[in-house]
């Protein structure tokens, strides 16, 4: 079984700060990770690692058995590029381009990198904004759309690409708690057409609903892995039932 | 106040608009993209190019802008052994002179500009794969032009009025065919003929940078 992302003894430092102590995993195509813990604890840096927004200090990624990195040696910008093509993200504060209408957010990255014919791409850009149940919005600018509808947006966006891997970042993070349901519920369809996902997220609920494997990170570092039966049900270590404990008292 | 004197004072008065629209148009024309290019060099990576930037911006921004034009109309040509390859056509030296001070404060604004816009804007456009011009051209510049357009609009207004410094060089614009007229006939009409000719302008370009605004709104 050929693993599509390898992810070996990643380290990051900030100046004196670690922020990542080794983090090691394998992720199989079509698997749903969850990756919860508390703030500071490297989730984010993790992950925008895995794309290239944050340079590690040393470790491996592999990515469809190519490397980005192998022990701390990048590859070459070109092979940089390739690889992470393959991956597509979406961010807590969606980064919409403002100055586009929503079907132009979608169509600049195809467009500009000429993925397609112009009438291919725009037959993609009206599937995917069907998908996520925003046709009727095609023309408008993302300063009149709500954060739920702003963040379908960005996901259809990075669908655009036909990433094999899609990362979230907190996707609900910076969406009103009646909000949060409408992104929930595109992420879970795509899980169930095997989408390869990494999601980074507070929404316990929803980590145990649509993840295959949770990720506990804590201070840098993994520090528990299991099913979300396992996980939520059964946490093996101290600090991960410390902080379901905190959770809970939250919601 | 006679309708006959207006017109004959105000024909050579709109010759002299010429030169102050003609100045005008070659100012903007060529400081804003020089502007940008310094915007750049400010915030390049390279240390001595980022320095030199700002240093430019320092000394165009920190002296009079007549200073600059007296200096590149008649102080160039005094230069030793390179200095008799210096002497232009006085229009020419006093626009080099704009240009270069109107693009040290382009220069400003537009980094300013760039500053307001959100980091995740780039790592947006990186994560689809943009490369880092594409990012430049497609993402950052448009939404730049929204935020410095009010900023931009008012040094635009600054140097319509900045072209009576000309009058200093002796280069014949709107002013100094106002001023030559006063003298002459001793009436005051001409300089009420000059204020209106530049409110017309500066209204033209109130009404293009508000209907450039409304096109940048993205509403």
């Amino acid at each position: 079984m050929t693993h599509i992302i390898e992810v070996k003894q990643l380290k990051k430092s900030f100046d004196e700060l670690e922020v990542l102590k080794g983090v090691s995993f394998d992720i199989q195509a079509g698997e749903v990770i969850a990756v919860i813990g508390p703030s500071g604890s490297g989730k984010s840096t993790m992950l925008r690692s895995l794309i290239h927004l944050e340079e590690v200090t040393g470790g491996t990624i592999r990515l469809l058995g190519q490397g980005l990195v192998e022990d701390g040696r990048y590859a070459s910008g070109k092979d940089i590029r390739t690889i992470t093509d393959r991956m597509g993200m979406v961010f807590q504060h969606f980064n919409l381009f403002p100055h586009l209408t929503v079907r132009a957010n979608l169509e600049l990255a195809p467009k500009t990198l000429k993925k397609d014919t112009t009438a291919g791409i725009r037959k993609r850009s009206m599937e995917l904004l069907d998908k996520v149940g925003l046709l009727d919005k095609a023309d408008v600018y993302p300063a009149n759309l709500s954060g739920g509808q702003k963040q379908r947006v960005a996901i259809a966006r990075a669908l655009m690409m036909q990433p094999d891997i899609l990362l979230f970042d907190e996707p609900t993070s910076a969406l009103d708690p009646e909000l949060t349901g409408e992104v929930l519920r595109v992420i879970k369809q795509l899980a169930q057409e095997n989408m390869t996902m990494i999601i980074v997220t507070h929404e316990m609920g929803f980590a145990c609903e649509v993840s295959d494997r949770v990720f506990f990170m804590d201070k840098g570092e993994i520090a528990e892995v299991g099913t979300p039966e396992q996980l939520f049900g059964n946490p093996q270590r101290e600090r991960t039932r410390l902080f379901l404990q905190r959770e809970k008292l939250e919601e | 106040m006679s309708w006959d004197y207006i017109f004959t004072v105000l024909p050579p008065m709109l010759k002299g608009a010429q030169t102050t629209i003609l100045m005008f148009l070659a100012v903007i024309v060529l400081s804003v993209p020089l502007g940008f290019g310094v915007t750049l060099l400010m915030r390049s990576r390279v240390k001595p190019l980022a320095w030199l930037a700002h240093t430019y911006v320092y000394v165009m921004r920190g002296t009079p802008l007549l200073l600059q034009v007296l200096f590149f109309c008649f102080g160039l040509p005094l230069l030793p052994v390179i200095g008799e390859y210096l002497v232009f056509d006085r229009f020419i030296s006093a626009a080099i002179a704009f240009v270069l001070n109107y693009a040290a404060y382009f220069a400003e604004i537009f980094r300013g500009g760039l500053l307001s816009i959100d980091k995740g804007q780039q790592e947006a456009a990186q994560v689809l794969g943009l490369s880092k011009w594409q990012t430049m051209t497609k993402v950052i510049v448009p939404q730049m032009i929204r935020v410095v357009l009010p900023t931009t609009a008012n040094e635009a207004i600054t140097l319509v009025k900045d072209t009576a410094l000309l009058y200093a060089v002796a280069v014949p614009e709107l002013l100094y065919f106002a001023q030559t007229a006063v003298n002459r006939d001793m009436r005051l009409v001409p300089f009420f003929l000059a204020a209106i000719v530049y409110l017309l302008m500066t209204l033209v370009l109130t009404i293009a940078f508000k209907a450039l605004e409304k096109r940048y709104s993205f509403k």
